[in-house]
């Protein structure tokens, strides 16, 4: 059974109007499993619409095997269901500290502290940090603060939207080196991405969603050597490798 | 029996199309550009007393003795609410809507208490009296003066209606209502979406201060307690039970919510004791708020206004 | 020169910044102006002279003028309070608010307060009415200022009251999720915030330090219908002058207001209290409308 099922989703702001158009993709336990696809694909409306930002007209949301598909969104994460938005995914006025407990509230409270502290441990930077507020860190350092906190309260699966967005190619190399650390670790990790060829490095299945619905699907690794993929969906001609 | 009847029938018409009149230019503030206005009675206030001051003659202790024609002294009163909408709206309509809220309920206030304390100005607390009268000849033949006085208030409305009709129809009755609706719109027009916010807010006012101004001259004297919040919150209820967005609905829920209040009033000074009239009054306003909260939730678009689908 | 007008720019300030922190605290949660949020402290002024009553009389202790009942009504009225927000919110606010146009949430709050306002007059007529006749005993303190026991003892319960506010709103998990969901609604619910709750707190605390300062004023002035409304444009100007959504600017820009009103009083004169409140206002929406401690909005 995998540990993420999403079946035939519909979903989209207007009632009448879908963006994602019957997708469904699945994650196995310990899998990177990557979205990638054109713009206005709807790849982030899917993952919100998992997260349960955005307004599920039909369709399933399996998560180890529990439909979860009406849950509000500030209980998805109770279920195990972690979500880092791309923009604007920690608040800015409080303190790195702050931004760790605000998020252990599903936690009990003996845990929390704990917790933070495991979350301390494995990102120096941000245990150095803990005081400063969250606006003031580089884009870099807010990225790892949303990782940190969407870990805090041990997810069964963490969804990433586009975690690259707005960074240095060595940030990015650093930011995908801690997700495949934290793989490492046995999490069951989904990953929207534009930075295709990033992402299919770390990757092991992908998915190119095409108008709101999955167009191909396969391990990371052939997806990115199949040439027609590369120039329709990748938009680019791929060179010889 | 039946002439004294008309006579207060006329008398009736002519507050409830004042009113109308008020609701006229709230209207273009809300049902056309979206603009809340909790300070209807300031500018009421302000159109009032600028008349007054500008027709009537001088007195001991207040300046007056300007000697302007009534026509002129509405005028007047017109000009000068705008301008103090205008300021009002340029101050606060780059930010949120709310502080435009809290900045018109402030200017009631203030001019409440302007009107109040500023004696040289406004006569304090006495008010300001012997506002000359349209046809004072014939103030002493009732049933005529008062439907003299309808002649001139439902000129003025009409006038007022239909020159407002035909701005809500023109290119600039266009954007305003796209700004209401579409955000983008806004945004698109930048800085000059503040600038046809003003206008519209500015050209509001300026029919309430004409109609305070009207008012005045009707009733002849005015006192600073003609203007407090309760005129604000009828003048709501009555944009909101007609239908906002639509000046015929303005005009009509004026005239209803006026007779619902003159009934409820009459029914309860007949019908409740002495000593408990003025609790009753207040369950008059209790009843009209209520309403005004069901409306919103239930019919916000009102009752009177042309058959289209809630904004 | 009388310095007593600080001491009264100082009790009035505190009388506004508590209403202040309520109107803050909503308009940063729940993203509208409570034009209602005077009639709350009407209200609570009002329930806990009910509850007072029912307590009966009881010796007041000295100096105050007041005895246990008042402390004991205070809270049950704060309560009390607490619910008529809820209920508000429950049968109007709250379905406006999911409909999406956040003016006319503060449209029907017009119209709430309103409504609240005279059924107050309906019940308890417009006249004035006061938790004691007791005349207090001003003791002078130096600097020319006079100050009674009562006024001490509000000021302690001020004090103490924002110190808690503060307090939680800083460390305790709520006040993190009050303060997190003010910044970013959908992210609040993304990390597990649970929204219905914070609205609950937001209601509850708002309308608990509404019913305090409203006790407050009857106790030092007195009680009628009409007391919250013209608290109102003092208490939406502090809470604009102190920056919208932050509580410590709420008490402060409710001092600065209290201590200019006193001073005007002082030295332009009784009649144009009412009008500092306006002219500030203004000053700050043209000079710096997000005020002392504001965020930039969203």
């Amino acid at each position: 059974m995998s540990v993420l099922q999403v079946n035939t989703l519909v979903a989209g702001y207007e009632p009448g109007l879908p963006i994602v158009k019957g997708a469904s993709i699945y994650a196995d336990e310990g899998e990177i499993v990557v979205i990638l696809g054109p713009n206005g694909a709807g790849k982030s409306s899917l993952i919100k619409a998992i997260a349960g930002l955005v307004p599920i007209s039909s369709g399933q949301v399996l998560l180890d095997g529990r439909d979860i598909t009406a849950v509000p969104a500030h209980l998805k994460i109770r279920q195990g269901l972690a979500f880092v938005p791309q923009t604007e995914n920690i608040f800015p006025l409080m303190t790195v500290a702050e931004n760790l407990a605000v998020s252990g509230g599903v936690l009990p409270r003996a845990e929390v502290a704990g917790r933070m502290d495991e979350m301390f441990a494995m990102f120096p930077d941000l245990a150095r940090q803990r005081s400063l507020t969250a606006g003031s860190l580089s884009g870099g350092q807010r990225q790892m603060l949303a990782v940190a906190r969407a870990l805090l309260v041990r997810p069964r699966v963490l969804m990433l939207d586009e975690p690259s967005a707005g960074l240095s190619p060595k940030l990015v190399a650093q930011v995908f080196a801690g997700l495949a650390e934290i793989r490492a670790q046995g999490m069951t990790i989904v990953l929207v991405e534009q930075n295709a060829r990033a992402a299919l490095a770390l990757g092991d299945r992908a998915y190119v969603l095409v108008e709101g619905r999955e167009a191909h699907e396969g391990p990371a690794k052939t997806l990115w050597d199949n040439p027609l993929i590369a120039e329709l969906y990748l938009g680019h001609r791929k060179e010889a490798s | 029996m039946i002439i004294d009847l008309l006579g207060y029938g006329a008398f009736f018409m002519s507050t409830a199309l004042i009113f109308a009149l008020i609701t006229l230019g709230l209207n273009l503030q809300w049902g056309l550009t979206g603009l809340f206005n909790v300070g209807v009675a300031g500018f009421v206030a302000i159109g009032a007393y600028a008349s007054a001051i500008l027709t009537t003659p001088d007195t001991v202790d207040r300046i007056g003795g300007f000697g302007w024609p009534i026509a002129l002294g509405w005028i007047g009163a017109a000009l000068i609410a705008a301008a103090a909408a205008a300021f009002t709206g340029y101050a606060t309509l780059r930010l949120k809507a709310d502080y435009l809220a809290i900045t018109t309920f402030g200017v009631a206030v203030v001019v409440q208490l302007v009107a109040l304390n500023a004696q040289g100005l406004t006569g304090g607390p006495f008010g300001v009296a012997f506002i000359p009268r349209p046809f004072a000849g014939v103030q002493d033949q009732p049933v005529l003066f008062n439907f003299a006085n309808l002649a001139v208030v439902a000129g003025v409305t009409l006038a007022v209606y239909l020159a407002l009709e035909r701005l809500s129809r023109s290119p600039w009755g266009r954007v305003l209502r796209a700004l209401r609706e579409d955000e983008r719109a806004a945004i698109a027009l930048g800085k000059s979406a503040q600038s046809y916010r003003i206008q519209a807010f500015a050209v509001g006012g300026g029919v309430m201060g004409l109609a305070g101004a009207v008012q005045a001259h009707f009733i002849g004297f005015i006192a600073p307690d003609n203007y407090l919040p309760t005129l604000t919150f009828q003048v709501w209820a009555m944009l909101m039970v007609g239908g906002s967005g639509s000046n015929r609905g303005a005009v009509l829920g004026a005239i209803v919510v006026w007779a619902i209040w003159v009934g409820s009033g009459t029914l309860t000074a007949a019908v409740v004791p002495g000593d408990f009239q003025a609790r009753a009054a207040s369950l008059q306003i209790v009843a009209i708020g209520v309403m005004l909260c069901l409306i919103l939730l239930w019919r916000p678009q009102g009752f009177f206004g042309p058959r289209r689908k809630s904004s | 020169m009388s310095l007593q007008f600080l001491l009264d720019g100082l009790i009035a300030g505190s009388m506004i910044g508590l209403g202040a922190i309520g109107v803050t605290l909503t308009y940063s949660i729940l993203r509208f102006s409570n034009f209602a949020h005077g009639d709350f402290m009407a209200w609570g002024a009002y329930a806990a002279l009910a509850v007072v009553g029912v307590l009966g009389g009881s010796a007041p202790m000295k100096p105050l003028s007041f005895g246990w009942p008042l402390l004991v009504a205070m809270i049950v009225a704060m309560g009390l309070t607490a619910l008529l927000a809820l209920a508000l919110d429950w049968a109007l606010f709250a379905r406006l608010r999911a409909r999406g146009q956040s003016i006319i949430v503060v449209m029907a709050s017009f119209g709430a307060s309103m409504a609240l306002r005279s059924l107050l007059e309906f019940m308890f007529t417009s006249r004035p009415t006061y938790f004691s006749r007791a005349i207090q005993m001003a003791t002078p303190v130096g600097l020319g200022i006079k100050i009674t026991a009562d006024q001490v003892a509000l000021l302690v319960v001020t004090l103490a009251l924002v110190t808690g506010m503060h307090l939680m709103m800083s460390c305790s998990q709520r006040g993190r999720e009050m303060r997190a969901y003010a910044q970013n609604p959908a992210l609040a619910q993304v990390v597990g915030i649970d929204v219905a709750k914070v609205v609950r707190a937001t209601w509850v605390i708002g309308a608990a330090l509404a019913c305090a300062s409203g006790v407050m004023v009857g106790v030092l002035v007195q009680i009628r219908p009409l007391m919250g409304l013209s608290l109102l444009l003092p208490i939406f100007a502090a809470a604009i002058l102190g920056g919208i959504g932050s509580v410590p600017g709420a008490v402060l820009g409710g001092l600065i207001i209290g201590l200019s009103e006193a001073a005007a009083v002082q030295f332009v004169g009784a009649e144009w209290r009412s009008a500092v409140a306006f002219v500030i206002l203004m000053g700050v929406l043209l000079v710096r409308p997000m005020g002392l401690f504001g965020v930039a909005e969203r």
